[in-house]
């Protein structure tokens, strides 16, 4: 009998093995085949042995529980190591320059400025709690606006940094007075539409933004007469710019204005009967955001030295958003880091040029399933109810 | 204290509440009791400004508090919890009670502030020994206790109570109840809203009974524990 009982089982657990190993075998059959047209018979059959050890690899691993350990690491707060940490990155930061070649510098400065969009739409996203899928938007218009003033006014870096961010926070200004009556899923539609007509505009206005040719001949900006063409001195102004949005954005964080935006983000009922006044909040979070992707366009502009609709893209907003999911949603070191990450990692995978994009694409696969909650996040184990 | 003249409130098409004339006065609990879908929590959410009345006034203090926005409704000391506590569950208990003093700004108040602390963890000692924990990994009824510690924080001169004892355990609730009255006892005015009828009269100097958006019936606590017809309806007597 009881032996009976035994084998009932096994021959259960065989067959529960049996459908897992026939799941996986589909998934990768059906990944394979995508590969089929392109690359061959030989690069599929290769595709279908990859997927199936990587799926067999998941879940073994997750009957070990190495997922939950992954999960629930606690990467030690940044601040207990501020006193530390931070004046032995600013002096390395500040030293990169006279070691690294001008390439990696170009790498460098290029993440500087991801750096400001992730910090920028952290704001918006991370503190506050509204999906923003159209931030490029605001780093276009900061770029455009340096651009058109410096090439038809001949308007300088400088002079025209104001004007630049300023127009970029009007401009969040004017799209959250209508869109923040929506919430949640239709916020983000709006954002995204808003993306698209940015870049359009920017597209089909012949007369001002010479259309998808784009501006050339944006001038360097000058410090006293004296031009920053040289990328060591550009990578230093970029890095004075990131540190003052750090130290900046890090005040209002910890500010009133700051609890306000974290307080909506985790109940905006709570928050309007704390005496929150919502709607303003919400807009000061879009107007500071976009004013930092308006700082980041500029400088983006005066750079490259060229502008093109292509630049601003909807892709553009998601990667900025991938960013700071990577680094930790609403945690400005976090946003810092994922913004490193994902400019520095499509370079270094530049030998392998084919694939980069598709190892990328993985990598935040699997970290969405090992650290759903991005680097820097806090832990996620815990169940919060409220 | 306050005084709701014929109010009329309504989601779109639908009218929720139908003429309500309630009056609390300075030191009061008062309660509203009513069964589900009567115009209970509404009527809080009129109050508090959430909701805009269609019609009918709102006297708080002798002045009118139509057309004012809810966050300067707090400012002028009505302080609501509302319905399913709604904590902060990502801060700590301290952050919690932090944000409760937000609308706090003149100096004589923030200088308050500490006092309003060690007075929130005199009435619940358990959030103390909390301080540091997630509001999220509180239980229930910790988490309900956060939630009008909170609120207190804001030294409201009115305390709009939106169903305190909501899926609380018996024992929780007499807890809560108790320290209701305490607050009350401290001089703070209070606006109950109740589906555990019969504690809630209890506790109350007054009542009303809300049913279909109206009110049916108003008296002292006492009476109406006594009622016939309330007795029939709430109390399953």
């Amino acid at each position: 009998m009881r032996q009976g009982s035994r084998a009932i089982q096994q021959l259960k657990q065989f067959k529960l093995l049996l459908i897992t190993l026939l799941r996986y075998c589909s998934i990768a059959l059906f990944t394979a085949l995508l590969f089929l047209p392109f690359k061959g018979l030989n690069a599929a059959g290769i595709m279908f042995i990859c997927i199936l050890a990587l799926l067999s690899v998941v879940s073994l691993l997750k009957k070990t529980k190495i997922i939950d350990a992954i999960k629930t690491i606690r990467i030690p707060e940044i601040k207990r190591f501020q006193r530390f940490f931070i004046p032995v990155f600013l002096i390395s930061s500040a030293a990169l320059p006279f070691i690294l070649k001008d390439y990696y510098i170009d790498v460098l400065i290029m993440s500087g400025i991801y750096i400001l969009l992730a910090l920028g739409l952290n704001i918006i996203v991370g503190f506050t709690g509204l999906l923003n899928l159209g931030f490029a938007a605001f780093y276009a218009i900061g770029a455009y606006t340096y651009a058109i003033a410096n090439t038809k006014i001949g308007l300088g870096f400088w002079a025209s940094l104001p004007i630049s961010a300023s127009f970029a926070a009007i401009a969040g200004l004017l799209l959250a007075i209508p869109a923040l009556r929506l919430r949640g899923d239709y916020l983000a539609i709006v954002t995204l539409g808003f993306g698209e007509i940015v870049r359009l505009i920017l597209n089909n206005w012949d007369s001002l933004t010479n259309g998808p040719n784009g501006i050339t001949g944006i001038a360097r900006p000058l410090i006293m007469g004296f031009s920053l063409a040289q990328l060591e001195y550009y990578y230093y102004l970029i890095f004075v710019f990131v540190i003052l949005a750090v130290v900046v954005i890090k005040r209002v964080e910890s500010s009133r204005i700051g609890r306000a935006w974290i307080a909506i983000k985790e109940n905006e009922i709570a928050a309007s009967s704390m005496g929150i006044n919502t709607t303003k909040y919400k807009l000061y979070a879009f107007t500071f955001g976009t004013f930092w992707a308006g700082i980041a366009g500029i400088l983006f502009s005066a750079k490259m030295q060229f502008v093109s609709p292509e630049s601003f893209t909807f892709m553009e907003s998601i990667l900025i958003l991938s960013m700071i999911i990577l680094g930790g949603i609403g945690n400005t070191y976090g946003a810092i880091i994922g913004a490193f990450i994902l400019v520095i990692l499509p370079e270094v995978l530049r030998e392998v040029q084919l694939y980069r994009m598709l190892i990328l694409g993985i990598g935040l696969v699997l970290l969405m399933i090992f650290r759903p909650q991005g680097i820097l996040g806090g832990v996620k184990g815990v169940h919060f109810r409220s | 204290m306050l005084k709701l003249v014929s109010i009329h409130t309504s989601y779109n098409n639908i009218k929720a509440l139908k003429g309500i004339d309630i009056e609390v006065n300075k030191g009061e609990i008062v309660c509203l009791i009513g069964s589900n879908g009567a115009g209970k929590t509404t009527t809080l959410l009129t109050i508090s400004g959430i909701l805009k009345p269609d019609s009918g006034d709102i006297i708080f203090e002798g002045k009118s508090l139509k057309n004012i926005s809810p966050h300067s409704i707090v400012n002028r000391g009505i302080c609501q919890v509302p319905e399913g506590r709604r904590i902060f569950p990502r801060l700590t208990v301290l952050e919690n009670l932090e944000m409760g003093a937000y609308s706090v700004n003149s100096k004589y108040q923030i200088s308050n502030f500490k006092n309003n602390i060690e007075k929130v963890f005199s009435l619940f000692p358990i959030l103390k020994e909390r301080i540091k924990q997630h509001g999220g990994t509180l239980s229930g009824g910790e988490q309900q206790m956060l939630a009008i510690g909170r609120a207190l924080m804001a030294n409201p001169k009115l305390l709009l109570l939106d169903e305190p004892s909501l899926g609380l355990a018996p024992i929780m609730v007499s807890k809560i109840f108790r320290t209701i009255k305490e607050i009350n006892e401290e001089g703070v005015t209070i606006l109950l809203v109740e589906q555990n009828a019969k504690a809630a009269l209890r506790l109350s100097h007054r009542g009303y009974v809300l049913e279909n958006g109206a009110i049916k019936l108003h008296g002292s606590g006492e009476d109406l524990l006594h009622n016939e017809d309330v007795k029939n309806a709430y109390l399953g007597e």
